[in-house]
């Protein structure tokens, strides 16, 4: 081969004209596509509330777009709730033993904080490798046997200890007194109460300021050897009976009103809102009153066509009725209101109508009702 | 536009008849693929099947998904399952040749009790819902449970419109007192008095402090049966549709469902049922 020839221009020419073709072909293509929207933090913002016991339940563990997650939070933040309850679901963060990814956490505490929003967080399931593997036994995300409490509270400790400062209230586990939540087994309440052990002293060691929350019980009525669950009640007494007034800062509780107001009398055999009475007579008569209570689920559904709902007008003035009788009591903390937003509507399940907001961002009356209540302005939904 | 379209059609032809071999080869592949659609559609031989429709036709059942926490329209007594959309559910099973087998469920576990084939149907108070209907077919609205307006016998009103200078009564923050809102700023002059309770809106037209009221139709319904001197208008003014869901690989029993679902509704089987019931 001649080296020294000359080059072809016409061939020269012609690939020059391909390549000049493609990237032509590249930006077109690039400039068609539809951009990422690009999410900025902004200026960090503040919650005006005059009702500083407002809280909302919000679900963005499986929000995948950062600016419906940034849009929610400042939704809260407008509606005058200083403070949310999210999920941070054990799985997602340490999908394989040691391997951590922090990234939709760090995300959503980010947002949080730039709308000047404080954040409850909830940890629990399990991941595969803290289960059975399936061929042995086939299990639920909520099933952890004691061999792998150490590793739940390991995470629990990098949870705490890589939000310290940001996160500062943990709750441990989401309704154990129910058996679907409990591995779909016999719920048992001094596991439970073991698991807290654990929990609580790796939260401390993570971060010494953390409040931690315990219970989160489900209400119910439930009978101590059902297999569906215990109620919540001698659940506790159950938990305190083995040892659990040390492992908990203060008591996470589930109190819905169903049908019924808020201000119907406290009844072992009935499910209603002041059924937390209960609840902290319980912890009275374990010595444990001088801790706090947080409400982290409460509310009303407006379901129209379920029994156990209310009536739209009445779910507004039963929840603001709430909030009044949350603030009169010493011993509360927070109403946390299940649930501010869905991902997706769910318009063929009940949750679709506890959410304030639709999965679209619209705001339901109940949602200006409460920002009303918050901000001191006049109930746009007052019959 | 029509002329240089005539003009590429005949120049296509020309061409054809020039090379005849072509146009022969192209013949028998454009013969072969629609062979082939026919002979590959939903229930043709060697397209997918209904099994289930074949199945309720061999065994004569129809599995029905019902939440029974809802009366009148599904309820769950000691004499078994009875409701509005039971006897819906047992009139069309009736009249695609089955016996409908009433599976009780909860409202959250409807759509997977269809999904894994415990039910073929389901009949609920379902709405259609967008992110199902890749693999859910839905009938038309056997009910209208939307927002109606409920005036005196004798001084009816049948639209928004004929509210204009007058009062409506709406429970509050329901469908209903959003779409007063929404007519308050089309209409000169509409004023909007709100009740906690759709019946505590209907008394007030009964007192006169209104000239309708626009409230759910099922709450409607029940209160004019007790009260005939409210009459509902003829439609509702924010429908909202109760319907059925199928799968949609049951594409032959969707079919014979639709069917006898618009059989009802054209003989007044399906009004006669819905007015034993509300």
């Amino acid at each position: 081969m001649d080296l020294t020839a000359p080059l072809p221009t016409k061939k020269l020419l012609r690939a020059a004209g391909l390549v000049a073709r493609l990237l032509i072909l590249v930006w077109v293509l690039k400039a068609i596509a539809p951009a990422p929207p690009i999410v900025r933090l902004g200026p960090p913002q503040t919650v005006h509330t005059e009702q500083p016991a407002i809280c909302v339940h919000t679900r963005l563990t499986d929000e995948v777009e950062e600016w419906k997650i940034q849009r929610t939070l400042s939704m809260v933040r407008e509606m005058g709730a200083p403070t949310i309850v999210e999920f941070f679901p054990w799985p997602y963060v340490e999908g394989e033993r040691g391997e951590f990814d922090w990234s939709h956490p760090d995300r959503i505490i980010r947002h949080a904080e730039n709308q000047g929003l404080d954040v409850i967080a909830r940890l629990g399931l399990v991941p595969h490798w803290a289960r059975p593997p399936v061929h042995e036994k086939v299990t639920t995300f909520t099933y952890l046997t004691d061999e792998h409490f150490e590793a739940f509270a390991d995470f629990v400790r990098a949870f705490a200890a890589r939000y310290r400062g940001r996160v500062d209230t943990i709750i441990i586990w989401n309704e154990p007194n129910l058996s679907i939540e409990w591995g779909d087994r016999q719920v048992d309440p001094e596991a439970y109460t073991w698991l807290l052990r654990f929990a609580y002293a790796a939260a401390h060691e993570g971060n010494p300021d953390v409040t931690v929350l315990g219970g989160a019980l489900a209400p119910t009525t439930e009978a101590e050897d059902s297999l569906y669950g215990m109620s919540d009640i001698r659940y506790l007494e159950r938990m305190y009976e083995a040892g659990a007034a040390e492992a908990f800062d203060a008591l996470a509780v589930h109190t819905y009103g169903f049908t019924l107001p808020p201000q119907d009398e406290p009844d072992p055999d009935v499910i209603n809102f002041r059924r937390v009475e209960l609840l902290r007579a319980v912890m009275e008569r374990y010595g444990d009153g001088d801790k706090s209570i947080v409400i982290t689920e409460s509310g009303w559904n407006d379901d129209p066509r379920w029994t156990r709902a209310v009536r739209p007008g009445q779910r507004i003035a039963y929840t603001l009725d709430a909030f009044d009788m949350v603030a009169a009591w010493p011993w509360a903390e927070q109403l946390c209101i299940w649930i501010f937003r869905q991902p997706l509507d769910l318009h063929n399940r009940r949750d679709a109508y506890y959410a304030l907001v639709s999965s679209d961002f619209y705001a339901r009356p109940i949602y200006e009702a409460i920002q009303a209540y918050a901000r001191g302005w006049e109930n746009p939904y007052a019959p | 536009m029509t002329s240089s379209l005539f003009d590429t059609v005949s120049r296509a032809l020309r061409w054809l008849r020039r090379h005849p071999r072509i146009a022969l080869v192209g013949l028998n592949v454009a013969a072969l693929l629609i062979a082939y659609d026919v002979v590959t559609r939903p229930g043709a031989w060697f397209g997918p099947q209904d099994i289930t429709w074949r199945r309720s036709q061999i065994n004569g059942d129809l599995y029905v998904g019902i939440d029974p926490s809802y009366p009148p329209f599904a309820e769950w007594t000691p004499d078994g399952i009875i409701g509005l959309e039971a006897d819906i559910a047992r009139e069309i099973a009736r009249r695609i040749d089955t016996t409908a087998h009433i599976q009780i469920m909860g409202f959250d576990g409807l759509y997977s009790a269809l999904y894994t084939g415990s039910v073929d149907l389901v009949i609920a108070g379902l709405k259609v819902d967008p992110a199902q209907t890749s693999w859910v077919h839905y009938t038309q609205p056997y009910f209208d449970a939307g927002q109606v307006l409920v005036s005196p016998s004798g001084a009816p009103i049948d639209s928004m419109r004929q509210l204009d200078g007058k009062t409506v009564a709406v429970e509050v923050a329901s469908a209903g007192d959003m779409a007063a809102q929404r007519w308050s700023r089309r209409l000169g002059a509409l004023t909007i008095e709100r009740f906690m309770l759709p019946d505590e809106a209907m008394r007030a037209v009964q007192n006169g402090a209104a000239a309708a009221a626009l409230v759910d139709t099922v709450s409607a319904r029940l209160y004019i049966e007790e009260h005939p001197d409210l009459r509902m208008a003829g439609e509702t003014t924010v429908p909202d549709g109760y319907v059925i869901a199928l799968r949609k690989k049951n594409f032959r029993l969707a079919e014979e469902i639709d069917r006898a679902l618009a059989d009802m509704i054209d003989d007044g089987t399906l009004n006669a049922i819905i007015e034993r019931w509300l």
